[in-house]
């Protein structure tokens, strides 16, 4: 038995791979973990539930969302721009690693406890920040806004609580997301 | 001459149209019942109310059991459903046995108030007196909610209930829904009780007339009230998609079978309503569906459906529905067999491809989680193929759907 | 068996101002949902028939132990075994369990290559270790008149599932923790474990005492509503104080400060203005059914045979470095202990491992089960002066805060007593008649790490890094291996240390002067607590109270948790986030599993492999409150307060809580858990 593969061609962080032969029908996680060694995102229940498996996909038209790669095939990421958790801090000239905003809240808050789900906590935080930098909103929608964008994330350490708040942190200490009333 | 005359007619309809506005919005003041009653009847009549699925329109989210408040969407505007607690003023306190007869049977409250079809009178015409008082028995005894229900929102003309005395003139009838299976069995009498009165099935699954009226002609042969397709329940019909009695029966017990889980509106009628029927008019209501010498089950055709939505299925679908379509048990359903794909024109399958479903209870522990919605991530050429692919892999049937039926049912 | 049969019959024919109140409550069996599944990474050598295993476990020293024992009989030679435990999380499920074991099998068959084997979802449903579902009677006998309780019958059973794993410890500590929080004058509890088709129960967080003293809480609402009490000022009728028993006769560790939590819980305006909240509230929304309910435990850390490894190591330029035998499971322990170093060398450690398993540095023998040691054969085995009743402590029964800390914290001590003192001393006595330090009494209790290094009695601050290299040069204590052991009293033993004897709450020691290597130094005697000590099942306790607000919807029975209040105690907070984090944590798990977590035990459960998260349904943060929960935690006595274990504790008193609520709500007493939305509606039907 033979299994049938694709070329695969994508972008991880800023990093071109591929083109790979790839079977048809893997699966994005386990294409992250078994040939880029890419272990960020995480297998938590392997049905699209927990959501510790999300990747960020930056879209050409400008919008960008959180994917399951759990449920969702290597090859449909073929051309894409992808972000995992490994590629959102950077390193500067002198080799010192800067953390983004919502990794340092993540610290500061003591927001995560083993950290299993905790790559996809900052891919969503990630995302939702960036979207409120496009789009703010009022002070009083943020609490609302904030559970909207990380409801799905199951977490059965933390209670989420410091994850919240972290993410609220983030929010009202970034100019800019919130709208100023009129 | 002409002018007095004109002028006096134009007065007597004034005056018509007067008093006929007057009756039906007049505020009721008869005296407040206060209705005892066994506990035999208090239960019998639970049952009723539960096969006849009135907590669906008179049970608001998050409101009181049947004290009113859910917004119906129909095509004619927004209704809300009623408050049948006993409250005096708000609900249905001051009714009599009488008063609740005629305007679950007839669609006319007391004072001569006119119900719209909305409350399926249409249906609920076969009511017989003995489980009319049964249900008014266990609303008149369950406590009161003194809390009124919103205004209907709905455009002139429809927002005049006299109108009602017209269309009732036109398309009410005291006859029986024609049956839509063949059968003189006990259970078979029961089960077109249970199915064309209390459960109103038609409502849904028949076919409706440009002023809303029922096509009681083409009884339960498909509907399409809302978003979703309520489909052909015909015996042949239901037998092409795959169905057999015994998966009917379970389908209606628990919402899930082989044949696929129950969403959108039907998922709210198992919920509510036929889980709870008993063993017998569970088997009685699958009988009437299917007739009393159901047609055999047509197996389905298995195909090798186009490459370009094969790939789609593997990448988007097989996560949770597996590679070959057997889905997961208790997690996700299967394609192999699934009745909505075989559905003949696919848009149930196209619109649960483009809009998801919503996590789901279901009866037992049973519980589904949310499928997504593909709207955004795939454009109409990837639907088509996706949804040809499914339909001529799973389904036998042909891959006619176009770019343009799926662009057709995108939500605006 | 006379006392328990006169107990029994007096429960029977009570005397006339006593109130007898039966109830049978029962718990369902829960999957932990680590959500990280169960796995192991193997890699088995041919060529030098050395094994690798890399394994998250809580347990490392465990797998150390046994898996060499298991590959010895396999029929392939294994020589070596490189084990790389790592932090992982568990909750108990991954404490003394069987995937490593699997893990290494399969590595055995990986003909060179690395194999990993790992559980999907589905198969971790299948395969990993349950929480006991429990099986409750409780008799209660409580004076009328007085509304003192007066005695206590339970009989418990635990269904343990097919192979037995912690089984007959679990039983026997949910038993001890049926009190709650109570002074029972008379008490008989007993709890078996059940063998049965069902998955294999293990060690899950509470450990039984959630099970037995969330009903508990559950049955002293009701016997509070039958004598026509408020609910609390009942229980602070009957709170045990400090001094006196617990059921097991013994006199719990310090001082017992439940009282303290239900006082402050009294005062709390959710309690407080209930009624009113209620009439308001259902007045506003007439489809639901408000309610308030209250739950207080306090529940034990430690497992009465407490032993871990610590190694701290100071270098020549102040660098600290710590090893420890604890593994890290998400409770933080690894900052923890870091920070700990602080107390006794001025900052916390630079460099930290955790699961460590090689000791080779402080050699430890351990023999017979020092639960069930008879004191003759302990008192012989501890002549051998490298003895210890017990080797290494999984990561478990909240024991970090505490225990974990214990030895951490004496290994530090040496170093500053025998390595840093001395040589501040020397340094402030340097120079003519005696230095800075003669005209001060300059004492050791008095010496204080303030910002800069180390002063006492107005010495000049000295930085670390000079004590460090002034150690070096004067070969004092730089480093110390420890090994401790605790059966609800810490063993101590007499050392002799430079040319002192020194009697320190550790029971094996290893140290390093200067830049040498570490010698074992052989204990003059050694100071075991008495086995009759196990006897006292419990002695550490830290105390939690949860106020709980719900609003049931009548309609679907569906159950929303508006709010929740927490009062803890638990000594002196290391670090505090830390902390608060298991205590929400703590608070979510409880809430799963009061209303959520529904688990069938045999046929129609996830021995099918069928079973993931759609249909187990874990707390999501719209479950728990996640903006308005909020928490007190009691400011310890003095800073001198040890810090206790607390991550089991916090998640039991909201279970009570949420069922007393739902009582307060609609009416109804549920006595089996977890109270589901379709069980709500039924009754209120």
């Amino acid at each position: 038995m033979s299994i049938k593969t694709q070329p695969l061609s994508l972008t991880i962080n800023n990093q071109h791979y591929g083109p790979l032969e790839v079977p048809e029908g893997l699966m994005m996680i386990d294409f992250l973990h078994e040939y880029v060694a890419l272990t960020g995102c995480r297998l938590g229940c392997g049905q699209g539930i927990c959501h510790a498996c999300v990747a960020i996909v930056d879209h050409d038209s400008g919008t960008s969302e959180e994917v399951r790669t759990c449920i969702t095939g290597a090859h449909f990421f073929n051309g894409k721009k992808v972000r995992t958790v490994e590629g959102l801090a950077k390193t500067d000239d002198n080799g010192e690693v800067q953390l983004s905003p919502v990794q340092q809240a993540f610290l500061e808050h003591y927001s995560f406890q083993c950290g299993y789900c905790t790559p996809g906590f900052v891919n969503a935080a990630t995302l939702f920040v960036e979207r409120l930098a496009k789009h703010p909103i009022p002070l009083v929608d943020l609490e609302g806004a904030i559970e909207k964008a990380l409801e799905n994330h199951i977490c059965r350490c933390t209670g989420y609580v410091r994850y919240y708040q972290a993410v609220r942190d983030v929010v009202l200490k970034t100019p800019g997301l919130i709208k100023e009333p009129v | 001459m002409k002018k007095r005359i004109l002028l006096g007619l134009i007065v007597l309809v004034i005056l018509i149209v007067a008093v006929l506005w007057w009756r039906e919005n007049r505020r009721l003041d008869s005296p407040v019942q206060k209705v005892t009653a066994d506990a035999q009847q208090i239960e019998r009549g639970r049952y009723l109310v539960q096969a006849s699925d009135c907590a669906a329109c008179h049970t608001a989210s998050g409101g009181a059991p049947l004290a009113g408040g859910y917004a119906l969407e129909t095509p004619f505007g927004k209704i809300f459903g009623s408050n049948l607690t006993p409250a005096a003023d708000d609900g249905i306190g001051r009714w009599t046995a009488d008063n609740f007869y005629m305007a679950l049977t007839q669609g006319v409250a007391p004072g001569g108030r006119h119900l719209y079809p909305a409350m399926p009178y249409t249906s609920y015409k076969g009511v017989t007196r003995q489980d009319s008082d049964d249900m008014y028995a266990y609303l008149m005894t369950r406590p009161a909610v003194n809390q009124p229900v919103p205004d209907n929102e709905m455009p002139f003309p429809f927002n005049q209930r006299m109108a009602m005395i017209g269309w009732n003139l036109l398309f009410r009838t005291a006859d029986p829904m024609p049956a839509s299976s063949q059968g003189n069995s006990a259970d078979w009498q029961r089960g077109k009780y249970l199915t064309d009165v209390l459960g109103h099935c038609g409502e849904c699954h028949t076919p409706r007339g440009r002023l809303g009226q029922m096509e009681s002609s083409d009884n339960l042969q498909g509907g399409t009230l809302g978003r979703i397709t309520a489909p052909d329940i015909t015996p042949n019909a239901l037998a092409q998609r795959g169905w057999t009695p015994a998966d009917l029966s379970r389908f209606l017990g628990t919402g899930i079978a082989a044949q696929g889980s129950a969403f959108d509106e039907m998922h709210k009628v198992v919920n509510l309503s036929t889980r709870f029927l008993t063993p017998e008019d569970n088997r009685a209501l699958v009988t009437y569906l299917m007739g009393d010498q159901p047609p055999t089950a047509v197996p389905v055709k298995m195909g090798e459906g186009n490459d370009a939505g094969r790939i789609t299925y593997l990448d988007q679908c097989s996560g949770c529905h597996a590679a070959d379509g057997a889905g997961k048990p208790h997690v996700a359903v299967a394609m192999q067999n699934n009745a909505t794909l075989r559905q003949p024109d696919g848009r149930n399958l196209i619109i649960s491809v483009l809009d998801g479903l919503p996590a789901q209870e279901f009866p037992d522990g049973e519980s589904m989680q949310s499928m997504p919605g593909f709207a955004e991530r795939l454009n109409d050429q990837q639907i088509a193929e996706l949804v040809n692919y499914l339909r001529v892999t799973f389904a036998g049937l042909p891959a006619d759907i176009t770019p343009e039926k799926v662009k057709a049912l995108r939500k605006h | 068996m006379f006392y328990a049969g006169e107990m029994a019959d007096q429960l029977k024919s009570p005397p006339p101002e006593w109130m007898v109140m039966s109830r049978r409550y029962t718990t369902q069996s829960v999957d932990t949902s680590a959500l990280e599944p169960d796995n192991a990474n193997g890699w088995y050598d041919a060529t030098t028939q050395t094994l690798h295993m890399v394994v998250p476990t809580q347990s490392p020293q465990e797998v150390a132990q046994e898996m060499p024992v298991m590959m010895a009989k396999g029929h392939r030679t294994v020589k070596t075994l490189i084990l790389h435990p790592c932090y992982t999380v568990g909750y108990g499920s991954k404490d003394h369990y069987n995937f490593p074991y699997y893990g290494a099998v399969a590595a055995m068959y990986g003909e060179g290559t690395p194999v990993r084997l790992a559980n999907d979802r589905f198969e971790q449903f299948q395969s990993s270790l349950k929480r006991h579902a429990f099986d409750m009677n409780y008799d209660i006998a409580v004076n009328r008149d007085t509304g003192m309780l007066q005695s206590f019958h339970a009989a418990m059973t635990a269904d343990g599932g097919g192979r037995s794993n912690f089984t007959p410890s679990v039983v026997m500590v949910g038993a001890t923790a049926a009190q709650s929080i109570y002074y029972f004058p008379k008490s008989d509890l007993s709890a078996v474990g059940l063998a049965s088709r069902a998955l294999d129960a293990g060690s899950a967080r509470g450990y039984g005492t959630l099970q037995s003293m969330a009903a508990t809480e559950m049955m002293m609402d009701e016997m509070a509503a039958e004598l026509k009490l408020d609910p609390i000022a009942f229980r602070l009728r009957n709170v045990l104080k400090s001094g006196m028993k617990n059921t097991q006769g013994a006199i719990p560790a310090g001082a017992i400060r439940a009282d303290e939590v239900l006082e402050k819980a009294a005062v709390h305006p959710m309690w407080t203005e209930r009624q009113k909240r209620k009439s308001e509230y259902e007045s506003q929304y007439p489809g639901k059914r408000y309610g308030v309910g209250f739950g207080c435990v306090q529940k034990d850390f430690g497992t009465g045979a407490e032993t871990s490894f610590a190694r701290v190591e100071l270098s020549e330029n102040g660098q600290i470095s710590l090893w420890h035998s604890g593994a890290e499971m998400g409770t933080g322990m690894s900052t923890s202990q870091s920070v700990l170093c602080a107390e006794w060398l001025g900052k916390p450690a630079d460099e930290a491992h955790f699961s460590v398993t090689d000791w080779s540095v402080l050699p430890v023998e351990t023999s017979g089960d020092p639960y069930i040691m008879s004191q003759e054969e302990q008192d012989k085995l501890q002549t051998n002066p490298r003895w210890s009743p017990s080797y290494c402590s999984p990561s478990s029964a909240s024991n970090s805060a505490y225990y974990f800390s214990h030895s951490t914290r004496e290994a530090a001590r040496l170093i500053f007593e025998h390595g840093l003192w001395p040589a501040a001393l020397a340094i402030w006595q340097t120079g003519i008649g005696g230095g800075q330090a003669a005209p001060y009494i300059v004492r050791k209790e008095d010496a204080r790490w303030v910002d800069g290094g180390l002063t006492a009695n107005g010495m000049q601050i000295l930085s670390l890094e000079i004590l460090a290299k002034k150690a070096y040069a004067m070969g004092g204590l730089t480093g110390a291996a420890v090994h401790v052991f605790n059966r609800w009293q810490w063993a101590e033993a007499d050392f002799t240390l430079g040319n002192s004897r020194q009697r320190i709450p550790v029971d094996g020691l290893s140290v390093r002067s200067g830049a040498g290597e570490f010698k074992t130094l052989a204990r003059d005697s050694v100071f075991y607590p008495p086995t009759q000590r196990n006897n006292a099942s419990v002695t550490y306790y830290s105390a939690v109270g949860t106020l709980a607000e719900v609003a049931v919807d009548i309609a679907t029975g569906k159950v929303e948790l508006l709010n929740h209040h927490s009062i803890m105690e638990c000594g002196n907070l290391i670090v505090p986030e830390l902390v608060s984090g298991q205590l929400q944590g703590g608070l979510a798990m409880g809430i799963g599993h009061a209303l959520h977590e529904y688990l069938p035990l045999y046929e129609d459960g996830p021995g099918d492999g069928t079973w993931n998260f759609n249909r187990y349904h874990l707390p999501r943060a719209s479950d728990v409150a996640v903006w308005k929960q909020t928490s007190d935690i009691l400011p310890a006595l003095s800073e001198t307060d040890p810090p206790k274990g607390m991550a089991e504790v916090v998640m039991i008193p909201v279970v009570a809580a949420l069922v007393n609520a739902i009582a307060h709500a609609t009416g109804h007493r549920f006595r089996d858990l977890p109270v589901r939305a379709e069980n709500i509606r039924e009754v209120l039907q």
